[in-house]
């Protein structure tokens, strides 16, 4: 069967606070809102935790909202901008030796002049595998875990985010999406995305079967 | 004419196949204007220049192409604080929070003079004194009331994050509240590499010698970070000599002692010896909790001894890791509305508290669930149906569930082959045990808090 070419049009989706479901995170949340309005006593919040579990999500939808109110802002992974109103380093253990030096030296900046200053790892201060002057500095900010979903709540984000691709994703589907996939919510949400763009492709509703066919596809690319 | 045609198709085309994320933060600030038959394509910092310069000028020179009968030469130049675009950006609201009150100070640094200027609140009274810092502190106490005069540099050495810069800069203070026109400085070392860099650059060694040679106190921060670089040094060899031979009071601050500072010209630490070298240690329990106190009251509040002994005992490497941790616990007893107390700055701390990596494999929760039950892990892993075997090889399929992001087909996979519904069945009766059997409720929870430190 001849399958239906698609146009390279899907519906926006960036990571902002709409979209992010909070969790157990809530007090993370409101921390960042504050250090946003400037009402925050601290300026400088690291972020830490598993893969998967939201950090650059938060670094990106901080940076949109300093944007969207005309505020120089950037987000940066592996490499260090110059200071702005608002800066967002994401994967700190992945800069290499002269760019843990730029970050230290844009922490005095930031400290000195003024912004907010964001930075996450997988780790926390205490664990971070980076020189030691700048592992205390980010230790002596407000140093929040980001904590993973779980199942319900995961069970919400893809719904929200199927909502967003155009399609109802049914109690069945999430169960075996649950079930069968791997659990961390990037992993779930490129299968959610596959399956949308595969409905498509075959004019199907996304269904469990056509969900089975998405995820032997995937099993075989790896 | 021509340019805003050509700059209105960049942003077309670039708002067209751009994230909004990318096209807002890459594309909107640029400014294009006209010079002489080049295209100046202003930037507003180096590291914007850098990305357009990378990812988006092929698309900028094909758009300019389809402008312009000849392809113009591109200046880039770097201009900060460029105007923000005046229209809101194309994208979503995102007002959902209130509008962000955050600047950065300029910075534009046309002169050697008008920054390195000290931090007034870091004073000897907000200073808290112990065993680990005492000597420290009366040497700097000694040169804040004779700078030039007592020991000369006065050399301050010990591990990050134990208040080197906080004494430094209290010398500083003090010299300034004892004689207001004396003329001080104070630099991070870091800052002084890019002041010689910046002296090359714009030809300026002549204002830049000035600047340092004139000065009555000079206090460099963290000088390690001269190691390795040539021209600093050389230029901190003459500055200090000047400093010192005229009785100017030099203070420096290192991690390690001056003679295993590696990367180093050895004149400069023969002459760091000149003065007294002095560390500072580590602070004892007491010193910790000291500073916990003094900190709470700098913020207006006070501190139970009870919580700052428990901040203390737990977070022991440095002192600003113990600000952190106390600030966390500001944080979180405010947003839940709870007064600080032993029991809550628990609460706050227990993410941070952990000593182990969080990473937890299945063979890791294999381990410890057989441990706990001695039973072997061959046995766990076997198709036995012992009642002895399986509600530990249960327990160990919950706790997979809950701490790994595995598939339970994965997860039935690494207990022997099982199926995924075996995971399901185990998942379900664990919950159920644990409502109706306190044991087995207190056997699990026991073996999250090991797992997960």
């Amino acid at each position: 069967m001849m399958s239906q070419l698609l146009l390279d049009i899907t519906p926006d989706w960036w990571p902002t606070f709409d979209n992010f479901v909070a969790g157990r995170n809530d007090e993370l949340l409101a921390a960042l809102h504050q250090a946003l309005a400037g009402t925050g006593k601290d300026r400088c919040i690291y972020l830490w935790g598993e893969t998967g579990s939201g950090k650059s999500h938060l670094l990106q939808a901080c940076v949109s909202v300093a944007q969207n109110a005309h505020h120089q802002a950037i987000y940066a992974n592996g490499v260090v901008p110059e200071p702005q109103s608002v800066v967002a380093v994401d994967d700190v253990e992945q800069l290499d030796a002269d760019a843990q030096i730029a970050l230290f030296a844009l922490y005095n900046r930031m400290r000195e002049g003024g912004g907010v200053l964001l930075v996450c790892g997988r780790q926390p201060p205490q664990h971070l595998a980076v020189r030691e002057d700048l592992r205390t500095r980010l230790g002596w900010g407000l140093v929040y875990q980001v904590h993973g979903l779980n199942d319900e709540e995961k069970g919400q984000a893809l719904s929200r985010h199927a909502q967003t691709r155009g399609f109802t994703l049914s109690y069945e589907l999430l169960q075996y999406l649950l079930r069968h996939g791997r659990r961390d919510l990037p992993s779930l949400l490129a299968v959610l995305d596959a399956l949308d763009t595969h409905s498509l492709r075959l004019h199907r509703t996304p269904s469990v079967p056509l969900l089975k066919e998405v995820l032997q596809q995937s099993l075989e690319l790896t | 004419m021509q340019v805003k045609t050509f700059w209105d198709n960049c942003l077309s085309s670039f708002e067209k196949s751009l994230p909004p994320q990318q096209f807002i933060s890459w594309i909107k600030p640029l400014r294009v204007s006209a010079d002489n038959g080049r295209l100046i394509l202003t930037t507003p910092n180096s590291f914007t220049l850098k990305v357009v310069q990378d990812r988006f000028l092929p698309e900028i020179k094909r758009q300019a192409k389809l402008v312009f009968q000849e392809l113009p030469v591109f200046d880039f130049r770097v201009v900060e604080n460029l105007p923000v675009p005046t229209s809101k950006p194309n994208s979503k609201p995102a007002d959902e929070i209130a509008k962000p009150n955050i600047e950065v100070k300029p910075k534009i640094e046309t002169s050697f003079r008008g920054y390195g200027k000290l931090n007034h609140s870091l004073t000897f009274d907000n200073f808290v004194i112990g065993k680990a810092n005492q000597l420290a502190f009366a040497a700097a106490t000694q040169v804040a009331e004779l700078p030039g005069v007592s020991y000369n540099p006065l050399f301050i050495y010990g591990g990050v994050g134990l208040g080197k810069t906080h004494l430094a800069q209290a010398i500083g203070n003090q010299i300034l509240a004892n004689n207001p026109n004396t003329k001080v400085c104070y630099m991070h070392a870091e800052r002084y590499v890019a002041d010689v860099v910046r002296a090359y650059q714009t030809n300026k060694f002549e204002e830049f010698k000035q600047y340092y040679h004139s000065l009555d106190v000079l206090l460099i921060d963290d000088i390690q970070f001269f190691a390795g670089k040539a021209k600093t040094q050389e230029e901190f060899f003459y500055a200090f000599n000047t400093l010192v031979d005229s009785h100017k009071q030099v203070i420096l601050t290192s991690d390690t002692f001056p003679k295993e500072l590696t990367g180093l010209e050895n004149r400069l630490v023969s002459r760091f010896g000149w003065g007294l070298t002095i560390s500072i240690e580590p602070p004892e329990l007491e010193m910790r909790v000291a500073i916990l106190l003094k900190k709470a009251a700098l913020s207006d509040y006070v501190l139970d001894d009870a919580v700052a002994f428990f901040i203390a005992k737990h977070v022991s490497s440095n002192i600003r890791e113990l600000e952190g941790a106390l600030k966390r616990v500001e944080a979180f007893t405010k947003f839940h509305r709870r007064v600080i107390s032993v029991d809550s700055a628990k609460e706050a701390l227990k993410d941070i508290l952990i000593s182990q990596n969080r990473q937890i494999s299945v063979d890791n929760i294999q381990k410890t669930v057989a441990d706990y039950y001695r039973i072997k892990i061959v046995d766990m892993l076997s198709k036995k149906r012992t009642r002895n075997l399986t509600r530990p090889r249960q327990i160990a399929m919950a706790l997979a569930r809950e701490l790994t992001s595995l598939s339970l087909p994965e997860i039935g996979n690494s207990f022997g082959g099982k199926d995924h519904s075996t995971v399901i069945h185990a998942c379900q009766k664990v919950t159920e045990l644990r409502t109706e059997d306190s044991v087995i409720d207190s056997d699990y929870k026991n073996l999250y808090q090991t797992l997960t430190g």
